[in-house]
C-alpha cells in the first residue's frame, strides 16, 4: 500500500484508460454539437444561393450534406449518452480505488482509541473523498474540452482563412484563457475559506446544541444563537461570494465571445468584398465559434471545484499524515514463560488532570492482577500503557526482561478497552474478527465462556443474529461480553482487560470471572474492575 | 433495519407538506424569484432580436454575393446592424448575471430565514429536542439539510417557469415564417410534459436507489473505520480492507446499472434537441432547393426566415435540457425538506406566563392532577420548600417529562403549582432564573474551566470560582495544574474523569445557587463508587434546596426526605425496551 500523500496529478492515473475514454468521448459530442450548427448553417445558406440560381439546383449534391447533418445529430445524442456512463464510471472507480486506500492508510494508523467526535470525524472523511472526484471531474474534464474544442475551432478558421483565425483569436483568448485564470486565482483561495468557515461554524453550532438546554437556563442562548447565525451569515456571504465569482467569470467569457463573434461578421464581411470568403462559409464560421459557448462556459466553476479538491486533499493528507504502524517490525515472540515488570512507570493521557505515578509491579506467568482504584485516577491510562498503545510514559517496562519493541504485541496481548467496537455484521463475523478459521464449535465455547451461549441459542437465528450498528441490538453488558469471546479466541497470553464485569449481574460476573481463571496458567491476566471481584492468589495494585 | 423502514414509509406520506414548506419559504422572496424570472425572459427576447439581426445580416449578404459582390449597400447593412448585434450579445450576459445574482439572493434569504426558523424551533422545544435525535444528528441537518435546498432555489425555481415560457416564443416567432417549421417543433412539444415526467420519476428513483446504495456503503466504511482500532488489535485488518473495497465495488456496479437507465432519458431528450435542428435544416435546406416532394420548384421558406429559424431551433429545447441536468436539485431539496419536517411539524409550545418572579428562599412545589399527554399518567405531588425528593420509575413513566414540565417546556393538564402561583402564570425567564437543572450529560463547552463555569455566571469573580471549586473539592486538584483555572478542557471535557466532570457541573450550580434543584439521573453514566460520592456531596450541597432529583439507583440517596415512584399503575413504552 503506498505511503504517499494523495496528490490531485496523480488522481486520473490508476484509470487511465477510463478517464481517456470519457474525454474523448466528450469531445466528439461537442465537436458533433458544433459541427451539427455549422453544417445546418452551411447547408442552407448553399442550398438557398442555388436555389436562386434555378439551374444549379437540380445539379446540387444535398445528399451529403444531409447525410452529415443526421451523422452529427445521432453522434452528438450517443456520445453524449456514452460520455456520461463513461466519466461515471470512471469517477466511480476512483472513488472505490480511493476508499480502500485511505481506509487502508486511516485504520493502519497508530492512534488512541478515537474520541466520541470521531464519528463526525469520519463523516468529514467520507465527504471529503466526495470531493476529489471534483478535480478529473469539474476541472480536468472541461479544461480539456475547452482547449480542444477551441484549438479545432481556431484551427478550421484558419483553414478558411488565416485571417479569419486572427480575428477570432484575441476573444477567443479572452474567453478560453485570460478570464477563466485570472478569476481562478481568486477561485481557489475563495474555497478554501468555505471549508475552514463552514468548519468553524460547525463546531460551534454542534458545541452550543448539546448546551442548549442549559443555556436556555442560564438565559445565555439568546446571544449565543445571534453569535451562530452571524458566523452563519459570515459563512453564507462567503457563498454567495463565491457564486458570484463564477458568475462574474463566465459573464467575462460570454464578453469574450462575443468579441470574437463581432470580430468575424467584421472581418468576414471584408473577406467576403475580396471575395476571398463565401456566404455560406462565413455562417459556418460563425455558428462554430458560437457552439465554442457549451464548451467554454463550465471553465467559469472550475477552480472553485479545484479549490475544494485541494481543501478535501489537505485535510485527508493531514489526517494520514500522522505515525503509521511501527508495530509491524518485531517479530520476536517470548519462548519461555511469560514475565511483565513495571518499574517507576508513569504516564498521562493527552490533557488529563492526572494518572498514574511510579508504579512497579512484577508479575510471572499465571498470576492474575486485579487493578483498583477511584475513578480518574489513571487505571485505564495504565493499561493503555501496559497494552503498547501510544502514549508517552516515563519509567520502565519490560517482557521477559526485554523492551515492548522488541517483540511483536500484536500475537502477545490482548487488550479489552472500555470504549469496544461491535461491528454492523453477525455475530459469527464479529467473532471470526479474531480468528477467521475458527469453528462453530469454537465460537460456542468462548460463548459459553463469557455466559452468552444460551442466550444465541435462545436467539432466531443463532451464531447468525445481527448485531447492528454500534451493536445497537444488543445490550451493554451483552456487548462487553462479545467483545471479550472475540478477544479469547485470540489466544493472547497477556491479556488486559478494562471493566470486563460491567454490567454483569453477580451471578453471570462469576460464571466470566471463573472461565477466565481457567485460563490463568497460559499467560498473564491483568484486570481493571469497580466491582469486587474474588480471585485466589490475585495480586492487587491500587492507583490514584 | 426497522428505523430505515419506517423513515421511507414517512417519506412517502409527507412529500406533500415538505413541498408545501418549500412554498411558504420562498413566499417572501417572490419578488426576487421573479426578477430572476424577468431577467431570463429579458435575455430570451434578445435572443430572438439577436437571431432576427443576423438573419438580416446575412440574407442581405447573400443576395449581393448573389448579384455579383458585395457594395456599399452591405457596408451600411453591416454598420447599421452591428451596433445593435453588439448590444444584444453584451445584454444577454448581463441579464443572465442578474438572474444568477437575483436568485442566489434569494435562496441566500431563505436559507438563512429557514436555519433561524429551526434554531428557534429547537429552542421552544428545549430539552424535548432529544425526541427528535441526537444533537449531533440534528445539528448536521441544520447545516447540510438547509444548505441542500440551494439548487432548487437558485436555478431549478426559475428554470422550471423558463422551460414552459420560452419554447412558447420560439415557435410564434418560428410560425411567424414557417408554419410547417413550427409544427415540425410543436409536434415534439406535447413530449415536453412527457419527458419532464419521465425524466423526473427516473431521476428520482434513481437517486433514491443510489442513496440507499450509497448511505448501505458509506455505512460499512465508516462502520469499519471507527472500528479500526480493534481491527488492528484483533489482525482483522486485511479482512476489512477487503470487506471496504467489496462494498465500494457493488456500488459502484449497482450504480452503473441505475445509470444506464437514468441517462437514457437524457439522451432521449439529446436526440430531440438534435433532430429538432436536423429536421429544421434538411426541411428548409430543401425548400431552399426547391426540391420538397409536396412543393416542387416552390421556396416555401425564403433565405431570412429559414436563417431565422435555424438560429432559433437550438434554444428550443435547450431550458428543457438545463433543467435536466438541475432535475437532481429538486430531489435533493424535497429530501431534505421531509428530512427537516419533523422539526417543523413539531407542535411548539410556548410558555405562555407572564407575571414575575421572586424567590427569597426555597419554594414549595404543587402538583395536582398533573398529566403530560402520553407522558406521564395524573400525579398529587406536594414538595414542601426546601424538601428533597427522589424521583424513580421504569423507564417512560415520565420522570424527564415532569422535569421538563417544571422547566416550562411542555404543555400540561393539571395544575402546577410554585409557592401556590400556577407555573402557567409565571414568566419563564424568570422562574428559570431561579431553577438549577443538571442532565446526565454534563455540558460542556471548547474552553477553559474558567470560561465554562463564567457560562453560568458571566459576572463571577476568580474567587468566587475557586469558593465553588473548594466545596465540590475540585480545587485542589485544579490549584496544582500550571494553567490553574485557565486549564483548557478538550473536546466534551477531555481529560476530566466523569467524577470529576459532575464536580464541575455541580460547581456551577452552586455559582448559581438556586434555590430549586431538578437533576435528571446525574450520577447514571458513572460507576456505582464515584457515584455514590457525588451523591454524598448532593447531600452537603443541597440543604436548603427543593430538590427534585430523578436516579434509577438509591446507593448514597438515604439523606434524601422521600423517594416518590412514578407510574406504577401505567406502564408504558415498555416495548421500546425490549
Amino acid at each position: 500500500m503506498s505511503e504517499q500523500p494523495i496528490r490531485l496529478r496523480t488522481l486520473l492515473r490508476s484509470r487511465l484508460g477510463q478517464w481517456s475514454l470519457a474525454l474523448f468521448l466528450g469531445a466528439v459530442t461537442l465537436l458533433s454539437a458544433i459541427g451539427l450548427l455549422a453544417t445546418s448553417g452551411w447547408f442552407i445558406s448553399a442550398a438557398a444561393l442555388a436555389g436562386l440560381a434555378t439551374v444549379a439546383a437540380y445539379g446540387f449534391d444535398y445528399f451529403r450534406p444531409a447525410a452529415i447533418i443526421r451523422f452529427f445529430a445521432i453522434v452528438r445524442t450517443a456520445g453524449r449518452y456514452a460520455e456520461r456512463l463513461a466519466s461515471h464510471n470512471a469517477a466511480l472507480a476512483l472513488l472505490k480505488d480511493l476508499r480502500t486506500r485511505l481506509f487502508a492508510r486511516v485504520a493502519g494508523q497508530r492512534r488512541l482509541i478515537p474520541a466520541a467526535r470521531s464519528a463526525i470525524a469520519m463523516h468529514r472523511l467520507v465527504a471529503d473523498i466526495d470531493l476529489l472526484d471534483f478535480f478529473p471531474l469539474r476541472f480536468v474534464a472541461p479544461w480539456f474540452w475547452a482547449s480542444v474544442l477551441t484549438l479545432l475551432v481556431l484551427g478550421w478558421l484558419a483553414l478558411l482563412d488565416t485571417s479569419l483565425a486572427l480575428a477570432a483569436l484575441p476573444g477567443l483568448l479572452l474567453a478560453w484563457l485570460v478570464v477563466p485564470m485570472l478569476g481562478g486565482r481568486l477561485a481557489a483561495r475563495l474555497a478554501r475559506r468555505d471549508a475552514e468557515l463552514a468548519e468553524q461554524r460547525r463546531e460551534f453550532l454542534l458545541d452550543r446544541l448539546q448546551l442548549l438546554t442549559s443555556l436556555l437556563l442560564w438565559q445565555r442562548w439568546d446571544d449565543q444563537q445571534a453569535a451562530f447565525l452571524q458566523q452563519d451569515d459570515a459563512w453564507l456571504q462567503q457563498r454567495l461570494r463565491q457564486q458570484k465569482l463564477v458568475s462574474l467569470t463566465a459573464l467575462g467569457q460570454q464578453l469574450g465571445l462575443a468579441l470574437a463573434l463581432l470580430a468575424v461578421l467584421w472581418h468576414g464581411h471584408a473577406l467576403l468584398q475580396q471575395g476571398a470568403l463565401s456566404v455560406p462559409w462565413l455562417l459556418a464560421a460563425l455558428l462554430s465559434v458560437m457552439g465554442l459557448a457549451e464548451a467554454l462556459l463550465p471553465l467559469a466553476a472550475s477552480f472553485i471545484s479545484l479549490g475544494f479538491s485541494q481543501a478535501a486533499r489537505d485535510r485527508l493528507n493531514q489526517l494520514t499524515a500522522a505515525e503509521t504502524d511501527l508495530a509491524g517490525t518485531a517479530t520476536a515472540l517470548p519462548e519461555q514463560s511469560l514475565s511483565l515488570v513495571l518499574s517507576g512507570l508513569s504516564a498521562r493521557m493527552p490533557g488529563a488532570l492526572n494518572g498514574p505515578e511510579n508504579v512497579s509491579i512484577a508479575l510471572q506467568q499465571g498470576d492474575v492482577l486485579l487493578i483498583e482504584g477511584p475513578s480518574g485516577g489513571g487505571k485505564s491510562t495504565l493499561l493503555q500503557v501496559l497494552a503498547g498503545e501510544p502514549l508517552a510514559f516515563s519509567g520502565e517496562r519490560l517482557i521477559n526482561g526485554q523492551g515492548f519493541e522488541h517483540w511483536d504485541l500484536r500475537e502477545l496481548i490482548g487488550y479489552l478497552p472500555q470504549q469496544l467496537d461491535i461491528f454492523d455484521m453477525t455475530l459469527a463475523q464479529n467473532l471470526r474478527l479474531a480468528d477467521p478459521e475458527a469453528t462453530d464449535e469454537a465460537l460456542w465455547q468462548v460463548l459459553d465462556d463469557v455466559a452468552l451461549a444460551d442466550w444465541v441459542r435462545g436467539r432466531k437465528h443463532g451464531l447468525n443474529t445481527t448485531l447492528g450498528e454500534f451493536g445497537a441490538k444488543v445490550s451493554g453488558g451483552q456487548a462487553r461480553r462479545i467483545a471479550l469471546a472475540r478477544l479469547l479466541l485470540t489466544r493472547r497470553p497477556l491479556l488486559l482487560l478494562d471493566e470486563p464485569f460491567a454490567g454483569l449481574d453477580f451471578d453471570t460476573r462469576e460464571r466470566v470471572l471463573a472461565s477466565l481463571l481457567r485460563r490463568r496458567e497460559q499467560g498473564i491476566i491483568v484486570i481493571v474492575s469497580h466491582q469486587q471481584v474474588a480471585v485466589p492468589e490475585a495480586r492487587h495494585l491500587r492507583i490514584g | 433495519m426497522a428505523m430505515s423502514v419506517k423513515k421511507i414509509k414517512s417519506t412517502e406520506i409527507d412529500s406533500r407538506t415538505a413541498s408545501g414548506w418549500l412554498t411558504r419559504l420562498l413566499a417572501p422572496q417572490a419578488s426576487l424569484l421573479n426578477l430572476a424570472l424577468l431577467f431570463a425572459l429579458a435575455a430570451a427576447g434578445l435572443f430572438v432580436w439577436q437571431c432576427w439581426l443576423l438573419a438580416q445580416l446575412f440574407s442581405g449578404w447573400l443576395v449581393a454575393w448573389q448579384q455579383g459582390g458585395l457594395g456599399e449597400a452591405q457596408a451600411q447593412l453591416l454598420g447599421s446592424l452591428l451596433p445593435w448585434l453588439a448590444l444584444c450579445l453584451i445584454l444577454r450576459p448581463l441579464l443572465q448575471y442578474g438572474r444568477e445574482q437575483a436568485s442566489q439572493l434569494a435562496s441566500l434569504r431563505a436559507r438563512g430565514e429557514l436555519r433561524r426558523t429551526l434554531l428557534q424551533r429547537l429552542a421552544a422545544l428545549g430539552p424535548a429536542r432529544a425526541q427528535l435525535g441526537a444533537d449531533a444528528e440534528l445539528g448536521s441537518r441544520l447545516l447540510e439539510q438547509v444548505e441542500a435546498l440551494d439548487g432548487y432555489i437558485s436555478r431549478y425555481r426559475v428554470q422550471r417557469q423558463l422551460v414552459l415560457l420560452v419554447p412558447l416564443l420560439l415557435v410564434v416567432c418560428t410560425a411567424l415564417f414557417s408554419p410547417l417549421a413550427a409544427v415540425l417543433l410543436l409536434l415534439t412539444a406535447p413530449l415536453v410534459p412527457v419527458f419532464m415526467i419521465l425524466l423526473g420519476k427516473a431521476a428520482a428513483s434513481a437517486s433514491q436507489r443510489q442513496f440507499v446504495a450509497l448511505a448501505r456503503m458509506s455505512g460499512r466504511f465508516s462502520d469499519l473505520l471507527r472500528g479500526s482500532w480493534t481491527l488492528r488489535h484483533l489482525g482483522a485488518l486485511p479482512a476489512a480492507e477487503a470487506g471496504v473495497e467489496t462494498a465500494a465495488e457493488h456500488y459502484r456496479a449497482g450504480t452503473m446499472r441505475v445509470l444506464r437507465m437514468a441517462f437514457l432519458s437524457g439522451a432521449v431528450l439529446e436526440l430531440f434537441a438534435s433532430l429538432a435542428i436536423a429536421l429544421v435544416a434538411l426541411y428548409l435546406g430543401l425548400g431552399l432547393l426547391g426540391i420538397l416532394p409536396w412543393a416542387k420548384g416552390e421556396i416555401p421558406v425564403p433565405y431570412l426566415g429559414a436563417l431565422f429559424i435555424l438560429l432559433l431551433a437550438p434554444e428550443f429545447y435547450a431550458p428543457l435540457r438545463q433543467l435536466g441536468a438541475d432535475y437532481h436539485a429538486k430531489a435533493e431539496a424535497e429530501g431534505a425538506m421531509t428530512e427537516l419536517l419533523p422539526l417543523l411539524n413539531q407542535q411548539v409550545w410556548a410558555h405562555p406566563g407572564r407575571e414575575p418572579v421572586r424567590l427569597s428562599a426555597a419554594p414549595r412545589i404543587d402538583c395536582h392532577q398533573l398529566a403530560i399527554e402520553g407522558r406521564l399518567a395524573p400525579l398529587d405531588l406536594r414538595v414542601q420548600p426546601a424538601e428533597r425528593v427522589v424521583l424513580q420509575g421504569a423507564s417512560g413513566s415520565g420522570k424527564s417529562s415532569l422535569l421538563e414540565a417544571l422547566l416550562g417546556f411542555v404543555p400540561w393538564q393539571g395544575e402546577l403549582l410554585i409557592n401556590g402561583r400556577s407555573l402557567l402564570d409565571l414568566s419563564r425567564p424568570d422562574w428559570l432564573r431561579h431553577v438549577g437543572y443538571l442532565a446526565q450529560q454534563v455540558p460542556i463547552l471548547h474552553g477553559s474551566i474558567a470560561d465554562n463555569l463564567r457560562l453560568a455566571a458571566p459576572t463571577a469573580t476568580d474567587a468566587e470560582l475557586i469558593a465553588v471549586l473548594e466545596q465540590v473539592a475540585l480545587w485542589p486538584l485544579i490549584r496544582q495544574l500550571p494553567k490553574g483555572l485557565e486549564t483548557e478542557l478538550g473536546e466534551r471535557g477531555l481529560g476530566l474523569s466523569g467524577g470529576q466532570l459532575s464536580r464541575l457541573a455541580l460547581a456551577r450550580l452552586l455559582l448559581r445557587d438556586t434555590p430549586v434543584w431538578l437533576l435528571d439521573e446525574p450520577t447514571a453514566h458513572l460507576d456505582a463508587d464515584t457515584a455514590e460520592l457525588i451523591h454524598a456531596l448532593l447531600e452537603r450541597l443541597s440543604q436548603g434546596r427543593t430538590l427534585l432529583l430523578v436516579s434509577h439507583d438509591l446507593q448514597g440517596l438515604d439523606w434524601a426526605d422521600r423517594v416518590v415512584t412514578l407510574g406504577q399503575s401505567e406502564q408504558r413504552l415498555e416495548a421500546a425496551d425490549v
